[in-house]
């Protein structure tokens, strides 16, 4: 938000600063915001509800919830770039190729415990490099993280010919199908991926960084703040919830594919969007995102239910991503007249 | 100095409030039309019609081949009685989706599930699923990784397909009898590590393995596609000018190498054999841009596979393995 005046450095900037009027309605707006998206889950689970017996059981909604979890485990790192203005294209291919480089480590025989740290570290890598090169090499992210959509991908499948890497044994591949409770594991790493970022991005110094730099990274870097350092994090931290959202997926198909993750860039914007985040950056929260995701998951779930073509489908989620960030631009067109 | 500006204070709450409630009747607009749609399909819940419900779910339906599939299939599908519904993931090779698809399927009751696995393996984690409903599977055109179905403990019902490590051979041993035994042969593959690809490509080398004037010049992946195999033909006819024959494990890429062929002037110079015989492949083999393909009858795959379904759903037991035939167009028997 630049809710600012021109001699003071932003609110937002100052994480010690006592929350100021300004502040306090900027968090309401928010959740005034999220609300909205909130009642068109709900609506769309009741509309669900009244056309298939089959929607509200529920095996179905945790079923609904698994699916769900990859994207919206990409769409966390994907919401602390676009909160900070930038943009990842590049978190499909760090999925496919942090998959693949567990699957190589599972393959060599390394037990999972060595073999996690090491996928994530991969993801995390290739973020930060999309982050240094933005920052540090002052070029658009929508160009680097192009780039390196391009090269994780090649990389991936150079590593692995092309082929997928399959057959994991079952203590790897519990954390897909394996639940805690009648919870499935890919929700309960999704939950707890989110439990982590909202403090981050909430309760410390770095999240409030994320915000101020969306809003105005001129301004913050004048009060003092090391954007570049904070922006490179911030592709890190895409990177690394990439790689997470890779180990679910390889444990789910019991493989790790070069070719996996294609799109799921666009998936993950649209959850971040459809969840009210500006792609202008400086507004937006993650509960939006987790909405946003289940809204998708929801309604590819709801149309399969009802035995819509596959291609209807596509018009369908792709007219609800349209409306959702049209909804944004009149809205941002408005408050900024 | 500027006046401070108000634009985030109290008024744009009000802007954002009432928009917000907007988004949620965007969606219910957007779920109605899906309602709309349902009521133009066919009833999907067995339980409102009585009649059982067979599910296909397809690789894709982007493709001619699954569209013929889906034809004969239907039309079984309505001479026995069964509602039918068929669901297919965007991208042939987005496996996650497919498995996506099967998951919500198995939650509408289906009672029988036909399927094409776009992996051979990683498809078997959303088939136990199947199995733990009791929803009998009937496996179409690309087999299952026998080892992963096998560990996991999924039991298909029976597989209906063509043996495409024969139809390779077929094409290959077409490809030793026009070449007269010599040959520069360039090869489009497809996805690596797809069963389906992989079974041709074996068959063809297999076939042609003891012929020493045959020598396969390149073989790349142009992943099942016609764009694919355009660009990469192009670029192996620039590595390689002196390409006299192609062999492409299917007619889309075979297709797009005819056109870089054409592109190059050298329509009808280079032997190109493709596989699936697909309407615009045929077309090309009258006109005499291509040798020969190898014919799958997918329509035929597709009704035998609901017939079987129908049959596990009323008891009976089929045959475990259903070889559906293959057989080589060429301009003498093209029709």
């Amino acid at each position: 938000m630049t809710a600012t005046s021109t001699t003071a450095p932003p609110d937002n900037a100052r994480p010690d600063a006592a929350p100021t009027a300004a502040m306090r309605s900027q968090t309401l707006l928010l959740s005034a915001r999220q609300f909205g998206t909130v009642i068109g889950l709900v609506v769309l689970c009741a509309t669900l509800w009244i056309l298939t017996p089959h929607f509200l059981t529920v095996s179905n909604l945790l079923n609904v919830a698994e699916q769900t979890s990859i994207n919206a485990t990409v769409a966390v790192g994907m919401t602390f770039v676009i909160l900070s203005a930038g943009i990842d294209l590049s978190v499909g291919s760090i999925v496919a190729l942090s998959g693949v480089v567990l699957g190589m480590a599972l393959q060599a025989g390394y037990p999972p415990v060595l073999a996690l740290p090491v996928s994530l570290a991969a993801g995390f890598a290739c973020g930060v490099t999309n982050g240094a090169l933005i920052s540090w090499g002052r070029l658009p992210p929508f160009i680097v993280t192009l780039g390196t959509m391009s090269i994780a991908r090649g990389a991936a499948l150079l590593a692995t010919e092309g082929r997928p890497i399959s057959g994991f044994d079952a203590s790897f591949r519990s954390l897909a199908t394996g639940r805690i409770g009648f919870i499935p594991a890919p929700v309960i790493a999704m939950a707890i991926v989110y439990a982590i970022a909202h403090l981050l991005l909430t309760r410390t110094t770095f999240g409030r960084y994320v915000y101020a730099i969306g809003g105005n990274e001129e301004a913050t870097r004048l009060s003092g703040v090391a954007v570049r350092f904070h922006k490179t994090m911030i592709y890190g931290v895409s990177g690394l919830t990439s790689a997470v959202a890779a180990v679910v997926l390889t444990a789910r198909l019991n493989s790790a594919q070069p070719i996996a993750g294609i799109m799921y860039e666009l998936d993950a914007i649209a959850a971040t969007v459809i969840g009210g985040t500006s792609l202008m950056g400086g507004e937006g929260t993650l509960g939006g995102t987790l909405v946003g995701a289940l809204i998708m998951g929801v309604l590819r779930n709801g149309l399969n239910l009802l035995g819509v073509s596959s291609f209807l489908q596509q018009i369908v989620i792709g007219g609800v991503i349209v409306v959702a960030v049209l909804l944004d631009t009149i809205l941002k067109r408005k408050n900024n007249a | 100095m500027q006046p401070r500006k108000h634009e985030n204070t109290k008024k744009p709450l009000f802007v954002f409030f009432v928009p917000s409630w907007l988004r949620g009747g965007v969606l219910v607009l957007v779920a109605l039309s899906a309602g709309v749609s349902l009521s133009c399909n066919r009833d999907t819940a067995s339980t409102t019609t009585g009649k059982p419900t067979v599910a296909l779910v397809l690789k894709t339906l982007n493709h001619p081949f699954f569209v013929d599939m889906r034809r004969g299939a239907q039309e079984a599908a309505d001479r026995l009685g069964v509602t039918l519904q068929v669901q297919a993931a965007e991208r042939e090779i987005d496996v996650e989706k497919q498995m996506q698809i099967v998951e919500n399927l198995i939650q509408t009751g289906i009672q029988a599930l036909c399927i094409t696995p776009s992996g051979s393996r990683e498809i078997v984690s959303a088939l136990v699923k199947a199995r733990d409903a009791k929803v009998p599977i009937v496996v179409v055109d690309t087999r299952l990784d026998a080892k992963a179905a096998a560990d996991a403990g999924v039991k298909p019902a029976t597989f209906v397909g063509s043996d495409n490590y024969e139809g390779g051979k077929l094409a290959g041993e077409y490809m030793v009898k026009a070449s007269n035994g010599t040959a520069r042969v360039a090869i489009l593959e497809g996805i690596p590590g797809h069963e389906t690809g992989d079974s041709r490509l074996r068959g063809f080398k297999d076939a042609v393995k003891g012929t020493p004037g045959i020598s396969i010049v390149a073989s790349q992946p142009a992943n099942w596609e016609r764009d694919q195999g355009f660009t990469v033909f192009q670029n192996m006819l620039q590595a390689h000018p002196d390409i006299d024959s192609v062999f492409a494990c299917s007619d889309l890429m075979a297709l797009g190498a005819i056109e870089a062929l054409a592109a190059a002037g050298k329509a009808g110079k280079v032997r190109v054999v493709g596989f699936d015989a697909l309407d615009d492949a045929k077309k090309a083999i009258a006109a005499g841009t291509m040798a020969a393909s190898v014919a799958q009858f997918p329509s035929e795959m597709g009704r035998v596979a609901v017939e079987n379904a129908v049959k596990v759903i009323r008891g009976e037991t089929p045959p475990t393995d259903v070889n559906v035939k293959l057989e080589l167009v060429t301009k003498d028997t093209v029709k």
